[in-house]
């Protein structure tokens, strides 16, 4: 079994450095130059990032007590969080909705090849074409960017969704469809509720996805941190750009904590009592100050 | 009226080859089976056909329950909502007959508590069934389908993992409704146990279906052993 999935592990391994190499035809050297011209690049024109972005800006006057909330960085880094925040809810009760109509061990074919086609095809668009879409039809602004996002984010995590619901346990489901209990009490009472630490995971990754990809839909003018990317890109000035994806890199690490944190609700790992750091800084200083009494 | 609650017909088990003769028999109210056989000789394939969650291979099954909430499915694995609570789950089972009322939440409330002190685990309606024990959470089961009051109950070893005093519990449990028509076949390792409260015995062994009074199981059994 395991000299099997080395030679699969292998063969796949193989076929993707011909492919690379197909794909670079054959021009191996490329690799090398393109290394010592991003360094030249990271070092010239990156490094150090220019945390000006993080100051206040010269106009329109900042009347807020903290200077810092009218920088660049936090105007852009909010107006992208709450682009994330409406888009991944939105596309979440899209999904959550259609991928229960997708999963073939809750439908039959005849519902679920349908949903499946329609979720694909709202996957095949990347938000970039739908934030043009939006932008072409509503005009520029966070609106064509909470839409093309929420859209993308239907297909994303609805596909996502009703794999996880495929692999489930077959058991629960059998159990509610003896008992009698309809698809949707199925779906929504043993289904749901069964998933719910993928559904979270999956959620929280969307949410971050969707801040990551604002930088990108900021580009056709869709706003958020992607908008004033896009300016000093157009500027040449790379080091607040590099500033700029510092910020991105601090957001998406909260994220991934508050993913552990949340999701420890309902997973097994959450039912086990770890030590805190603060639980062991006063057991030390218990301990010390017992063992000095007993002195 | 049909007063049977299961008619089997030359039914034939089995995922790609037969796993038995063809069996037909019919199960009445308050009727307690127990399928014997050894491991892997198609007891589980056969509860499950009769749960309708397997095609057969050949002839019919009928269930004369209503459809929705007339039959009870203990599955080896339990199928409980492991992310979910102890009361939700049972609450599965309590709401699947009940019609939509404004006092249905409060009648639905009542009955997974009942259910649930019935098998002893009323102080663990919140808890997560991740948490629970092989044999809490076979209790759990239980009280999800007592909770159901269903017409019949198909058990898949849903006595193990319990010591005597919570299989004698469990067992009393049921009883209440076994008096009330219901009927219980069980698939289960533990003979003696089994035993103790079945009016039947089906054995499946070497592709051979068998249908027994208790007493005609126990008087081959111990022909078999002399010779």
């Amino acid at each position: 079994m395991k000299i099997r999935l080395f030679v699969i592990i292998g063969a796949l391994s193989l076929l993707a450095l011909a492919l690379l190499s197909d794909l670079a035809g054959g021009d191996w050297g490329r690799f090398g130059d393109g290394l010592s011209d991003f360094v030249v690049f990271f070092t010239e024109s990156m490094w150090p990032p220019d945390w000006s972005v993080l100051e206040p800006r010269t106009y329109p006057e900042c009347e807020s007590r903290f200077e810092f909330t009218c920088s660049i960085g936090y105007i852009g880094m909010v107006e992208t969080l709450k682009i994330a925040f409406v888009s991944t809810i939105l596309g979440f009760l899209g999904a959550i909705l259609l991928s229960p109509l997708a999963a073939r061990n809750l439908q039959s074919v005849w519902i679920s090849i349908p949903v499946r086609i329609l979720l694909a095809a709202v996957r095949s668009l990347p938000s970039l074409i739908w934030a043009l879409l939006f932008v072409v039809v509503i005009g520029l602004g966070p609106l064509s960017g909470v839409l093309a996002m929420s859209f993308y984010t239907i297909g994303y995590l609805g596909k996502l969704q009703y794999e996880t619901f495929e692999g489930m346990n077959s058991g629960p489901i059998e159990a509610g469809r003896a008992m009698g209990l309809s698809s949707r009490a199925i779906a929504t009472n043993i289904v749901i509720p069964e998933n719910s630490n993928h559904l979270l995971s999956q959620l929280i990754f969307m949410f971050e996805y969707n801040v990551r990809h604002g930088t990108v839909i900021g580009i056709v003018g869709a706003g958020g941190i992607g908008y004033y990317i896009t300016n000093y890109l157009k500027f040449f000035q790379y080091e607040k750009v590099f500033a700029l994806l510092i910020l991105i890199f601090v957001v998406v690490i909260i994220i991934d904590l508050i993913s552990l944190f949340a999701r420890s609700f309902v997973n097994e790992q959450g039912d086990v009592r770890r030590p805190t750091w603060m639980n062991l800084l006063l057991k030390k200083t218990e301990e010390k100050s017992q063992a000095d009494s007993l002195k | 009226m049909k007063t049977e609650l299961l008619s089997l017909s030359d039914l034939v088990i089995g995922y790609d080859e037969p796993l038995s003769d063809p069996i037909s028999l019919t199960v009445g109210p308050g009727e307690i089976v127990v399928i014997l056989g050894p491991s892997g000789i198609g007891k589980t394939t056969l509860l499950r056909t009769v749960a309708n969650l397997v095609m057969p291979l050949g002839g019919r099954s009928e269930l004369h329950v209503e459809p929705a909430g007339g039959l009870g499915y203990i599955p080896q694995n339990l199928g409980l909502v492991r992310h979910a609570t102890v009361a939700h789950n049972v609450a599965l089972g309590a709401g699947v007959r009940m019609k939509w009322s404004f006092g249905m939440y409060a009648e639905r409330r009542e009955r997974v508590m009942k259910a649930l002190s019935a098998v002893g685990m009323d102080h663990k309606a919140s808890e997560p069934v991740r948490r629970l024990s092989g044999g809490q959470k076979r209790r759990v089961a239980t009280a999800r389908t007592l909770a159901q009051r269903p017409q019949l109950i198909l058990a898949d070893e849903f006595l193990s993992e319990l010591d005597d005093i919570n299989a004698t519990g469990v067992m009393e449990a049921v009883f209440p409704l076994l008096a009330k028509g219901c009927s219980l076949i069980m698939v289960e390792h533990h003979e003696e146990h089994a035993l103790k409260y079945a009016t039947r015995v089906w054995e499946l062994n070497d592709g051979r279906f068998s249908d027994l009074t208790v007493e005609a199981w126990k008087k081959r059994r111990m022909e078999g052993e002399t010779e």
